[in-house]
């Protein structure tokens, strides 16, 4: 069997603050999985994220990406690893272009290669236009789109896509459902953390729940539907996070608690 | 070309890109603030001083106006491209890649020092033109200087790394560097201090700096050359050593 995509055992993360912010949490994605990763806000899913990708040193625990320890190992690691990160960090010095091409030689790709991908990545982006504006010439959403051709351009087995969709206008959303799905069929393994559930429900193969650090469940939308005893993934959500009321099915007439 | 070398010249030449795009600020103001100390100081001051040990004062002064050049220029450069890009986060695309503690450490630290060598060059160049500055010892000069400029370059990274807000790089610049470099002898010599100054300013480590470069270009030294040149090796070495224990431990970079 191949080594799973990304392995997460007892993950502990404990800031300099003191706040707990990962208390034992584990999950498992196997290659080619869409995985989702739901939670409050401050769950401990950017943490997850930055503990996996170096930007956060965990306190205990293990992390592998495709067998290698991201620790002991996290050359290997991260050059495995695309990451799209919760807020917009781009270099405002820097063009659409330089952006991609300094990235993709941070990752080792040589320069004909550099020059390719970028274009490639701008075109698929809708970015062309803008390949030689400076970063902060960008709308909000052009800055988006420039972070997920940035993580995607070293061509990452596992994408990692934190709030992707935040903030971004409807086509652009479901053009990158799209731009994603097709992906993931040609191999690349995701995890996705979102606030939107019918993003998961309709993106992810398989959800985990996190709330205060740990994980509360996973499975399928239905598996968690079924763990909760209710109808569908939000009313799932709003089990986890104690507010059953908020449920939108009452509406509807069709169910009653 | 291995990935590491793509990966170490990539790092390296973002530093400096990021210079190069504001050279009027990072390249113009430098050269601009070098020239007018050299004329206030060469031909004002020169027109009175003439003479420091038998040296043509604005001889005597250049290779303190060179050094210092290269040290703030590697020192500013560094500390406020490490803060900048901590700010924006932009730096977590550098921490998030396969790069090592020591590449991202020297890739940092050598933007500064090409900044600061590039200054310091234009520099020389005019002033070999416009006055009677001679290098006389060549192998004395080119490791201090070197030195010299990775020193400040990772002093620049250390502050940049601790720093928190803008502030705390300007006042490492103002109230620390500035000072020592002044009073480090760039425009005057120590024996010509009265006391405590004259004693005090053999506590600057700087003086030892600038006393190693001006013995290069001209030959005057009130220091132990090989002594100073050693001491000079080691604080860098000991400089550059606790950096990458910081990059190694991920200090103010990883959370
Ligand atoms: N650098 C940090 N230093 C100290 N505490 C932090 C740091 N980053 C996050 N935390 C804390 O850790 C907890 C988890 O935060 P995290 O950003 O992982 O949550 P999240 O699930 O991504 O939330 P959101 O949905 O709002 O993005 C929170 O209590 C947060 O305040
Ligand atoms: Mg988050």
């Amino acid at each position: 069997m191949p080594a799973p995509a990304l392995e997460i055992v007892d993950l502990q993360k404990r800031y300099p603050n003191g706040v707990e912010a990962l208390r034992g949490v584990s999950i498992g994605i196997q290659p080619g999985d869409f995985f989702g990763l739901l939670g409050p806000n401050g769950a401990g899913k950017s943490t997850l994220i930055h503990c996996t990708t170096g930007l956060a040193q965990p306190t205990g625990g293990e992390i592998r990406v495709f067998g290698h320890d991201a620790i002991s190992d996290y050359g290997e690691a991260r050059a495995a690893v695309g990451l799209a990160p919760q807020e917009v960090n781009l270099d405002q010095f820097l063009t659409c272009e330089e952006t991609l091409e300094f990235h993709g030689g941070y990752f080792g790709m040589r320069k004909r290669d550099r020059k390719e991908r970028a274009a490639e990545l701008l075109e698929t982006f809708s970015l062309t236009a803008k390949a030689r504006e400076r970063t902060r010439a960008l709308s909000g959403g052009m800055k988006r789109r420039l972070i997920l051709a940035r993580a995607l351009m070293h061509r990452p087995r596992l994408l990692i896509l934190d709030e992707p969709t935040a903030g971004v206008d409807i086509e652009l959303r479901l053009e990158l459902w799209h731009y994603v799905q097709k992906i993931n069929a040609e191999g690349v393994t995701i995890l996705l953390t979102t606030h939107y559930l019918e993003e998961a429900d309709q993106l992810c193969g398989r959800i985990a729940f996190i709330a205060d650090g740990q994980i509360a469940a996973q499975g399928t939308s239905e598996d968690l539907a079924a763990r909760y005893d209710v109808v569908n993934l939000e009313d799932a959500y709003l089990a986890l996070v104690g507010r059953r009321e908020l449920s939108r099915s009452h509406v509807d007439g069709g169910v009653t608690a | 070309m291995s990935t590491w070398q793509i990966r170490f010249l990539s790092l390296w030449r973002r530093e400096i890109s990021r210079f190069m795009k504001i050279k009027k600020q990072t390249l113009g103001g430098p050269l601009l603030e070098t020239f007018l100390y050299i004329s206030v100081f060469g031909a004002a001051l020169g027109s009175r001083i003439k003479e420091l040990h038998g040296i043509e004062y604005i001889v005597f002064v250049i290779p303190g106006l060179i050094m210092m050049a290269f040290a703030t220029n590697a020192f500013s450069n560094n500390s406020s491209s490490i803060l900048q890009q901590k700010f924006l986060g932009a730096i977590h695309d550098q921490l998030s890649s396969p790069a090592s503690p020591r590449e991202l450490l020297l890739a940092f630290s050598l933007g500064g020092f090409v900044r600061g060598l590039i200054v310091a060059t234009l520099t020389f160049i005019v002033a070999i033109v416009l006055t009677n500055l001679t290098v006389d010892h060549v192998l004395v000069l080119l490791p201090s200087i070197f030195l010299v400029g990775f020193f400040f370059a990772n002093l620049g990274v250390l502050i940049g790394v601790r720093a928190e807000q803008f502030d705390d790089v300007a006042f490492a610049q103002t109230f620390i560097l500035q000072p020592l470099i002044f009073l480090g002898g760039v425009f005057y010599s120590a024996a010509l201090l009265p006391e405590p100054f004259e004693t005090l300013t053999k506590f600057n480590p700087v003086y030892y700096m600038i006393s190693l470069v001006r013995y290069g270009f001209v030959g005057f030294t009130e220091v132990n050359i090989p002594l100073a040149l050693a001491a000079l090796t080691a604080a860098t070495a000991a400089l550059f050593l606790l950096n990458l224990r910081l990059f190694q431990r991920g200090y103010k970079l990883r959370s």
